[in-house]
């Protein structure tokens, strides 16, 4: 057959026997294995950028996502020959992705037509460009921080370009703004208009300007959305700007509009007006003074509704202007905030210390005669205080410790001293209402701060050590984390130390101001947490809960990875000037938002009806998709290669586990047509370490546990892959295997595993896959199994992802020694969780059978070598 | 009592991100350090002033970055040079060694790597003004 005719017959559909030699195929699916590692490794690269621990710049943004992208779209060019063309739809959900990758990095944001409006809750993070920086840093606060914050939706700056567009704005403000800077410099012009009518020109269109019909069934949408959850038609907002620039907080503070209690039937009103103040005149002569441009102005605002505030104020989380560094300041009055804003009434001040138990240092309580109130109908009046709070401080000091408590939150978090305006409702309860970065001024007289000198006086106790997760500075008392169980004894602004990376820390994080871990993953769960509130954080250290005790004060400086003695609060406050916060930088930003088109894993469950082409959302879902797929098909066409007969042969084991085995290169031993092999016969290395695990940890408790296939498997309503459901395998746990590689499904009772591995003596090649599922009890049984794997995993420094009763672990580039090690474990804790459901009846059992399973693992373990309990990085080559 | 010289260094990259992250690095490492993302100012610069330690990127606008540092070399010969580059090539390497750079960083880097190469930069540095090294 010549080369065009093999062509033609590989192309054509309908075949059942590829023109190509399987021997190539299988090649194909080789390659197809560690294309796709490669993919997930780049991707975890770029995710361990955000950790701060790298100098990155755009250029390697650009560079990676190139890569990436061909790296997808090779693989969809392997599979769909492997396949013979079966999955081209992949090619449009490659392009999608791609397309909307690119358009991120040529600095376009997708408009579809949802995104005018925004609610609060919706908002994600590092939505700058579309939400303002004030709305943006309020979505943090409520939607990472869990603080409340008032309820509410953001009008954004692509709403003000459309309505901008639409109304024939551009061009009459470029018009105007042209004129006057060309009359400007014409000194001897002859009536040049001045900037105070060209303003109030712009301000009286903008303020007449028809609303878009689209916007305005966003904006109803969303109050319609507020009066259901509020149970409420008659709903009042504040309506405030929020713009998008760098010096848009710091010049314009103040000179933007807000207005308070808007009833919804006047919002577009306010909305008009708010824009409107965008262009007074101070701020054009600003903007044009600093070469900005008119494409640059980017307004959105933001409608919260209103808080009927029984006291409100301001805090800074540091005294500006005070030369002592250690206090926060709080200002209070009865009623609404704004004429405390506005510097218009007198008001309480208080100044409180910045850690825990955060005590009252003074306070200044003044008379309050007035407080400006919310009128019923819609806006506010003056109104007098009652006698008896005229003279009474606002706030309580149990009030004032919540309410720096949150403050010293956010301040962590934004990585600067923060201007929060807050209310007091009749509850009792605190809202944040705004918050943004303080200005602080340098100590009088000072010298620009010596940072090395003050820090060289400090002993170091730990230095260069594992990965960085998070970068930042932190300064506290350690506690050393034994019992994973004592989370509720871990204290506040504590630096928490423990021996690995779990989950379940996630439940202590906004109380905490560091972790510095023994092992594991820089891109597991919690990994993902302190990220996400930004908690400075080390892993993988091999020695922390070796050297510190419980109760020493240290500072962790994660960005420089050093711990010194004591606490350096110079370091905190070296990090607050310095230019700009790492994670508000553009590059962290457009790093973080791309990640969100790349990483997320929503293809689950290859059985579920949702595993399609359609579904793959992200490029993980894409790299998850081949692997699965290449994977059936290698077995297909193995069977189909075969015969009728298959190729499948059973495996004889002690187990009845009823094992199916398909050698699809070198993982036998040459056997004639055999249709049962014994133990003996495998070759394949990850195999028999795994079988190892499996029959020899002990861990196979012979008892009455059901495993009648056929009973159960009628109760699972999940479509089958096309290897388990061909007639020929039905009933059957199935293993692919070469000498290297290793993949098993492998269903035991009500649980069902798949284990994918490739282990050699190339250290860079070796990667091992775990992926459990729980099966038809309750969904709380399932989870607390799922919380146990998981947990055991990451002990293992597998890097752990689980979603409900779906646990997925992966490890890699380790010798192979170590690999064996691995796999030998996950033998054991099939072995093991087998009986589990009946068993866990409550959380403590959960904590029970992992030291259990631990214990047991490590002993047998450690009759080899102990050399897979350290971390990854202290291991030999 | 007389202040300690505190090493001198200059940073050169167009992109103001690498600038703003190397600068507290290498101050909380007791360097001080003064940053240009525009080729022109620095050049300017350093006809004002001599730096122990040069860290340059090589692709830039405007001067490149291989102009930068021979000009800084022919001045300042005991300066040593850094480069850091995204485009890091066997090429790019060997002309940036031929023409006297102490070594090469690719970018991205860890901060840690960076002080490394700082550190023993400057080592170098004083071992040459001793006399030490010709």
């Amino acid at each position: 057959m010549n080369v065009l005719d093999r062509l033609k017959s590989w192309f054509s559909f309908g075949k059942t026997t590829p023109a190509y030699p399987f021997a190539a195929l299988f090649k194909k699916f080789q390659n197809i294995l560690k294309a796709n590692n490669d993919a997930l490794e780049l991707i975890a690269d770029m995710g361990a950028k955000l950790s701060g621990d790298y100098v990155f710049d755009r250029q390697y943004i650009l560079s990676s996502c190139a890569e990436l992208s061909d790296q997808i779209y090779r693989l969809i060019v392997d599979l769909n020959t492997l396949t013979s063309r079966k999955y081209l739809e992949l090619f449009n959900r490659y392009e999608r992705i791609h397309q909307s990758i690119e358009e991120e990095l040529a600095g376009k944001w997708i408009l579809p037509q949802g995104d005018a409006v925004i609610a609060y809750e919706a908002m994600g993070q590092g939505l700058h460009e579309l939400v303002g920086n004030k709305n943006a840093n309020l979505a943090d606060v409520k939607n990472v921080l869990y603080l409340p914050t008032p309820d509410g939706f953001a009008i954004t700056t692509s709403a003000f370009r459309i309505f901008l567009e639409q109304n024939g704005l551009y061009q009459m403000i470029q018009q105007r703004l042209q004129q006057y800077a060309d009359e400007a410099e014409l000194q001897g012009a002859q009536t040049p208009q001045s900037i105070e009518s060209i303003a109030a020109e712009i301000q009286n269109a903008i303020r007449n300007g028809a609303i878009p019909e689209s916007l305005h069934r966003e904006i109803a949408k969303a109050v319609r959305a507020l009066q259901q959850t509020k149970r409420s038609s008659g709903l009042f907002f504040a309506v405030r700007s929020s713009a998008w620039g760098e010096d848009a907080e710091y010049s314009f503070a103040g000179q933007y509009q807000t207005i308070l209690n808007v009833a919804s039937d006047r919002l577009l009103d306010a909305y008009r007006s708010v824009l409107a103040s965008a262009y007074n005149p101070s701020a054009l002569v600003y903007r044009s003074r600093k070469g900005f441009q008119q494409h640059e102005v980017a307004m959105a605002v933001g409608c919260q509704l209103m808080i009927g505030a029984v006291a409100s104020g301001v805090l800074y989380t540091m005294d500006p202007s005070a030369d002592e560094r250690d206090v926060a300041l709080v200002s209070a009055t009865w009623g609404l905030g704004a004429p405390l804003v506005e510097g218009t009434v007198a008001v309480d001040t208080y100044t409180i210390d910045r850690q825990p138990p955060f005590q009252l240092r003074s306070m200044h309580v003044v008379r309050k005669p007035t407080m400006l109130m919310l009128s019923p109908d819609g806006g506010t009046e003056t109104r007098p205080v009652s006698p008896e709070l005229e003279n009474k401080g606002c706030l309580s000091s149990a009030q004032l410790q919540r309410l720096v408590e949150m403050g010293m939150l956010i301040e962590r978090f934004f990585k600067r001293p923060q201007d929060i305006e807050w209310a007091l409702d009749s509850d009792g309860k605190f809202f944040i209402l705004q918050t943004r970065p303080l200005k602080i001024r340098s100590k009088t007289g000072s010298t620009t701060l010596d940072i090395a000198e003050i820090v060289k006086r400090h002993p170091v106790r730990m230095q260069d050590r594992g990965i960085v997760v998070q970068r930042g500075v932190a300064t506290g008392r350690v506690f050393l984390l034994e019992d994973p169980d004592d989370l509720d004894g871990v204290p506040h602004a504590s630096i928490l130390v423990t021996h690995h990376t779990s989950p379940r820390l996630a439940r202590v994080m906004r109380r905490i101001h560091g972790i510095i871990t023994d092992v594991g993953s820089q891109t597991g769960h919690m990994a993902t947490i302190a990220r996400e509130f930004r908690i400075p954080c080390i892993v993988n250290t091999g020695m922390a809960t070796r050297i510190f005790r419980t109760g020493e004060e240290v500072t962790l400086d994660a960005t420089q990875n050093v711990v010194y003695e004591g606490r350096v609060e110079e370091l905190l406050y070296y990090e607050f000037t310095e230019e700009d916060v790492f994670e508000e930088t553009y590059e962290y930003r457009l790093l973080h938002r791309l990640l969100k088109r790349i990483s997320p894993l929503n293809l689950v469950d290859p059985h579920e009806s949702n595993f399609r082409p359609a579904d793959c959302k992200t490029y993980h879902d894409i790299i998850r998709f081949v692997h699965e797929k290449a994977v059936e098909e290698i077995v297909d066409l193995e069977n189909r290669r075969a015969g009728s007969s298959g190729q499948a042969r059973e495996l004889v084991m002690d187990i009845p586990l009823g094992l199916c085995v398909i050698d699809i290169g070198g993982g036998l031993l040459p056997q004639s047509d055999e249709k049962r092999i014994g133990r003996q016969d495998i070759v394949s290395v990850p195999m028999n370490a795994f079988l190892d695990g499996l029959e020899r940890s002990g861990m196979w408790n012979s008892g009455p546990v059901s495993v009648d296939f056929g009973s159960f498997m009628s109760s699972m309503t999940r479509t089958m892959s096309p290897a388990l459901s061909d007639p020929r395998n039905a009933g059957r746990n199935l293993a692919v295997i070469t000498n290297a590689y290793f993949n098993l499904s492998l269903k035991l009772g009500y649980h069902y595993n798949i284990i994918d591995a490739y282990v050699s003596d190339q250290v860079n090649d070796n990667t091992a896959y775990f992926r459990f599922l729980g099966g038809v009890t309750d969904m709380t049984r399932r989870s607390r199994r799922a919380a146990f794997i998981g947990e055991v995993l990451e002990r293992f420094n597998f890097r752990v992802e689980i979603r409900g009763d779906l646990v997925i672990g992966r490890i890699k580039k380790c010798p192979r020694k170590i690999m064996e090690q691995k796999l030998w474990m996950l033998g054991s804790l099939v072995s093991y969780t087998r009986q589990l459901d009946v068993q866990m009846h409550e959380d403590a059992d959960m904590e029970k059978h992992t030291q259990l399973f631990c214990q047991q693992t490590l002993a047998r373990l450690q009759e080899g070598t102990e050399a897979s309990l350290l971390p990854i990085e202290s291991q030999p080559p | 009592m007389e202040t300690e010289h505190k090493f001198q260094i200059l940073i050169l990259d167009d992109e103001p991100i690498v600038c703003k992250r190397l600068k507290p690095a290498l101050e909380k490492a007791g360097y001080e350090a003064e940053t240009f993302t525009q080729s022109a100012m620095a050049l300017h610069r350093i006809t004002e002033k001599e730096f122990d330690v040069v860290i340059t990127d090589l692709k830039m606008e405007g001067l490149d970055g291989m102009a930068f540092l021979t000009e800084v070399k022919k001045r300042y010969p005991k300066t040593e040079v850094i480069v850091i580059t995204g485009f890091a090539t066997m090429d790019t390497a060997r002309q940036s060694y031929q023409k006297g750079v102490f070594d090469f960083v690719a970018k991205p880097f860890k901060l840690k790597e960076i002080l490394d190469v700082v550190e023993n930069a400057l080592a170098k540095r004083t071992a040459t003004e001793k006399g030490n090294v010709p």
